[in-house]
């Protein structure tokens, strides 16, 4: 595993600088460009480079966290002051599980020396690739790469670090009354091919001209991994980590060992998995452990974390967040589903007659204990007729249960794609799902919005 | 600090750049929360850094450095420079940016008692205190919140612009989830839900919420919901209370007018936008009853500024007048292109990412009469009120909204609680259904946290101003 150790160097130094009972520091370091393109010009071309130090310090059972990007000693030690004084200040925090001892850190592979390395002059160029990809059509979008560091040192001996390299193309190829969409994403820059996402999009954009519209009602459907990896994150955001799951808003709460989706629905976190964007531990130092949430359609677990751990008296499975995120709880970042055997064309011949989802847009949970979601589907949305992809359609209004969706799967794809899930606010932390396309007999739309296209 | 963008800024002129500005940024922000009556977070961060963006050609470049040093300005702007010009190396629009006169000066949120230097064991009491007016039994969580932050912003352009701002931002919010016996699930915020509501203000901003009063009320009506009957299927008249007016606002006037969207900067993820970029002055927005303005401006507003991020002086503009499109949320780049306008609505999140056309403090102006009077003319409708759920079309026209609680309307007068309702629409069809804005009294400022945008993204903080509105012939129902 490729570790970080001037970021953990600058935790140990942080960690220094400060006195409790107990102390921790997590640094996360990012340095990544993203060139930004629209029209077929590169217009909003940025680079980006910080490290973040969190400092908490434990003193009689009260908990003061600080975070500051001034990583002089001056600024770390003023940090840990402050941390200090906030410790000092706090009430009682019954809830602190204490610190994460040392444990053996899992190797995972996630560096890629060319990524690290890419410089503004390579995304560049690789932005010109996927703009030449699309051809006639405008193309919107990104191709970016980043190096991001993450290290924790404690005053339990708890010393870990890793790089993390990823890169991503997003191709939205669009003209009037046309559009299309596809994206890559990797662990490693030369595992992209802009041109080839670009032409997949432009593809995709030939066949939306004169966009029908659908009358609202469930349909069987076929969605992309683009669409369901969408899907799946906002499940497991909404109802697969333990505090949800503990407060009753999660759709697993009380139905834990229930079948709730269909036997081909088997769904897992896996952080090491080396084809996904790999970690070896979370953002509290402890190492991340695969997790099966559902096993052919039987709701097993969720994520877990320290404090929801010991409320629950699990163990946490190494699926902290950052701070201040960490109120939200643990969340799963490395969400797999079993793919099946079907292609595409497969798939759509199970639905006969149905929709094929190629995005969604706007997705939001409309209520999270039932897992119904809404949102729109955008740059690519058809008719499947006779068990065939044939017109194309608006973008529809979808209002949809997921747990009735994946309870009614016709088939998965065989094909599993690495579906970035960051929009790469705040702090970059790589992070996706690898999901199969997916055909399912429940896809509720409730409305008919724009055509496709600018 | 005040030096330095005009340090990066020279540097990037040295290393070739036709124009440049940079921002220097120091960010304290603060996060304290309680749940079920147990500290949850205490957060307290700082950030600083500067970012440079510059023009080479018809290219723009950006990039950003930690370090407040002469050393980081320089290594910024020629980073700046060599990506611009990386960017260029296979062509590029000619760009140009509307002229205004270059801004000097400084600004300040009105004084206040300044909500970070509050200290953290006063943010807890409150917190708590708060939350014990929740806590009853069927109440399975509570939880409260204050929030304050402190931003200092040093601006300098290749143009003479050279100011200073420092703006202090608080607020608050409470929640309450109620859990029945089969599993059933219902929440009540205050005052909104999604991060409470947030003022450029003092701490004294956060104590008039008057969280601790207002807990009574939203536990019961979280409790209630749990046995209310779900929102009937229907077109019906709806009536909004103003914070979902404000988010109304927000989705479907404020997005569609921004326009980096209309040229379709934005068209990969947020999307671009039903309106045009030659309707200003023709297009028939809403019911004569509308009139919305940008107002940079306004006392307290999550927008308000002396100067946005291009260094446009803030100024009130008309977007729609009696109904009609009358103007733009832009920026000098997009200005130019349309060939009307000044800017004036550039903002970044921090000092790490480039300016996007934002939205500032977007207002719908009163109308007149209460939302009792709004009720009164209502035979057979539906009232809700806080935001719950939010979803809108990549052109910003069909659109979803729920809300956290809801109440028929009968005869004029509110009658049964309703849960899960939601309501969707068309955004034109929709403002030309609006008959009835309530008054000045009822209107009331909201500030968000959290309207994301850009990629890599961004957070932006903008204020909405609205009072009750009713509209006619919507469709409703449960989420369901």
């Amino acid at each position: 595993m490729r570790e970080a150790p001037e970021a953990l160097a600058l935790a140990e130094r942080a960690r220094a600088a400060a006195s409790g009972d107990e102390v921790d520091v997590l640094v996360q370091a990012e340095r990544s460009g993203f060139a930004r393109y629209a029209n077929s010009i590169v217009h909003q071309p940025t680079l980006v480079e910080d490290s973040t130090v969190t400092v908490r310090v434990v003193r009689d059972g009260r908990v003061g966290s600080v975070s500051t990007n001034r990583t002089t000693d001056e600024g770390l030690r003023e940090a840990a002051e402050r941390a200090g004084r906030a410790a000092d200040l706090a009430r009682p925090d019954p809830g602190f599980p204490g610190l994460a001892e040392p444990e053996p850190t899992p190797d995972v592979d996630a560096w890629d020396e060319e990524t690290a390395a890419l410089g503004p002059e390579g995304l560049a160029e690789r932005a010109w690739t996927a703009i030449d990809g699309a051809g006639e059509l405008g193309l919107y979008g990104y191709v970016t790469a980043g190096l991001t560091e993450i290290a924790v040192s404690s005053s339990t001996g708890l010393a870990v670090s890793q790089a993390l390299t990823d890169a991503t193309v997003v191709a939205l190829a669009a003209g009037e009354g046309l559009s299309g969409y596809a994206n890559a994403t990797s662990g490693a820059i030369g595992g992209l091919d802009p041109g080839a996402t670009a032409r997949e999009a432009a593809e995709v954009a030939a066949r939306t001209r004169g966009a029908g519209e659908l009358e609202a009602g469930t349909y069987r459907a076929v969605l992309s991994p683009v669409a369901f990896g969408e899907l799946v994150w906002y499940f497991g955001w909404s109802s697969l980590g333990a505090l949800s799951l503990l407060e009753g808003r999660s759709h697993v709460a009380g139905r834990i060992g229930e079948q709730l989706f269909s036997e081909r629905f088997t769904l897992r976190d896996d952080g090491l998995d080396p084809d996904g964007l790999p970690k070896a531990f979370d953002f509290e130092g402890v190492p991340k452990q695969p997790v099966t949430l559902v096993e052919e359609g039987v709701a097993r677990d969720v994520v877990w974390d320290r404090r929801t751990g010991k409320r629950a008296g699990r163990e946490s499975t190494g699926h902290a967040l950052a701070p201040p995120s960490q109120a939200y709880g643990p969340l799963p970042f490395n969400l797999v589903v079993t793919p099946g055997n079907a292609t595409e064309d497969e798939l759509a011949q199970l639905v006969g007659d149905g929709i094929y989802v190629t995005r969604l847009h706007y997705v939001n949970v409309v209520d999270g204990r039932e897992g119904v979601f809404t949102g729109m589907t955008r740059d690519g949305t058809f008719l499947i007729e006779g068990g065939r992809v044939t017109r194309p359609l608006s973008n529809l209004r979808f209002s949809t249960s997921f747990p009735e969706l994946a309870a009614t799967l016709l088939g998965l794809g065989r094909e599993v794609r690495l579906v970035n899930a960051s929009d790469f606010y705040d702090e970059r932390y790589p992070y996706g799902t690898r999901v199969p396309a997916v055909a399912t007999e429940r896809f509720t739309i409730t409305g008919t919005g724009s055509g496709p296209g600018l | 600090m005040r030096e330095l963008p005009r340090t990066a800024v020279d540097h990037a002129l040295h290393a070739g750049a036709r124009y440049a500005d940079a921002r220097a940024v120091v960010r304290r922000s603060q996060t304290v929360a309680t749940r079920n009556r147990e500290p949850d977070t205490l957060a307290d961060g700082e950030t600083e850094g500067l970012g440079v963006r510059v023009l080479v050609g018809g290219a723009w470049g950006f990039a950003c450095d930690p370090r407040l040093s002469p050393a980081g300005a320089e290594a910024a702007a020629r980073r700046a420079v060599e990506f611009a010009r990386a960017s260029a190396a296979h062509g590029g629009e000619s760009l140009d940016l509307v002229p205004v006169a270059p801004a000097h000066g400084e600004y300040a949120t009105p004084p206040g008692d300044d909500p970070v230097d509050v200290p953290l064991d006063d943010k807890l009491a409150l917190c708590l205190e708060a939350e014990e007016g929740l806590v009853r039994p069927g109440i399975a969580v509570t939880s409260a919140f204050v929030r304050a932050l402190r931003e200092t912003r040093s601006f300098a352009s290749s143009e003479g612009a050279d100011t200073l701002q420092t703006l202090w931002e608080c607020g608050a919010g409470i929640d309450a989830l109620a859990r029945g016996d089969d599993g059933r699930i219902q929440s009540r915020s205050y005052p909104s839900a999604h991060g409470g509501s947030s003022a450029q203000a003092g701490w004294e901003h956060v104590v008039s919420l008057g969280l601790a009063a207002e807990a009574p009320r939203i536990a019961e009506e979280a409790l209630a919901l749990l046995d209310a009957d779900p929102c009937p299927a229907g077109v019906t008249t709806l009536v909004l209370d103003s914070e979902q007016t404000g988010l109304q606002l927000h989705e479907s006037v404020g997005h569609p007018v921004e326009l980096d969207r209309i040229f379709g900067t934005e068209a990969a993820y947020a999307g671009t936008s039903w309106v045009g970029a030659d309707a200003a002055g023709s297009l028939r927005y809403g019911s004569e009853l509308m009139n919305v303005v940008a107002d940079p401006t306004t006392p307290s507003g999550l927008g308000t500024f002396g100067w946005d991020d291009e260094g446009v002086a803030a100024r009130r503009e008309t977007i729609v007048e009696a109904g009609v499109l009358r103007g733009f949320l832009s920026s000098r780049e997009s200005a130019a292109r349309l060939g009307a306008g000044s800017g004036g609505s550039m903002r970044a999140d921090g000092w790490s990412r480039m300016p996007l056309v934002r939205m500032t403090n977007l207002h719908l102006e009163p109308g007149q009469g209460s939302l009792e009077e709004l009720l009164a003319d209502v035979d057979d409708g539906i009232l809700m009120a806080t935001n719950k759920s939010w979803s809108i079309d990549d052109k910003r026209l069909n659109f979803q909204f729920g809300t956290e609680v809801a109440w028929e309307i009968k005869r004029g007068r509110r009658t049964r609680l309703l849960r899960d309702a939601t309501y969707t629409g068309r955004t034109p069809a929709f403002w030309a259904s609006l008959d009835a804005v309530a008054g000045p009294d009822e209107w009331r400022l909201h500030g968000l946290t959290n309207c994301g945008k850009g990629q890599p993204g961004q957070h932006a903080h903008v204020s909405h101003g609205a009072s009750p509105t009713r509209f006619r012939g919507v469709q409703v129902g449960p989420s369901s």
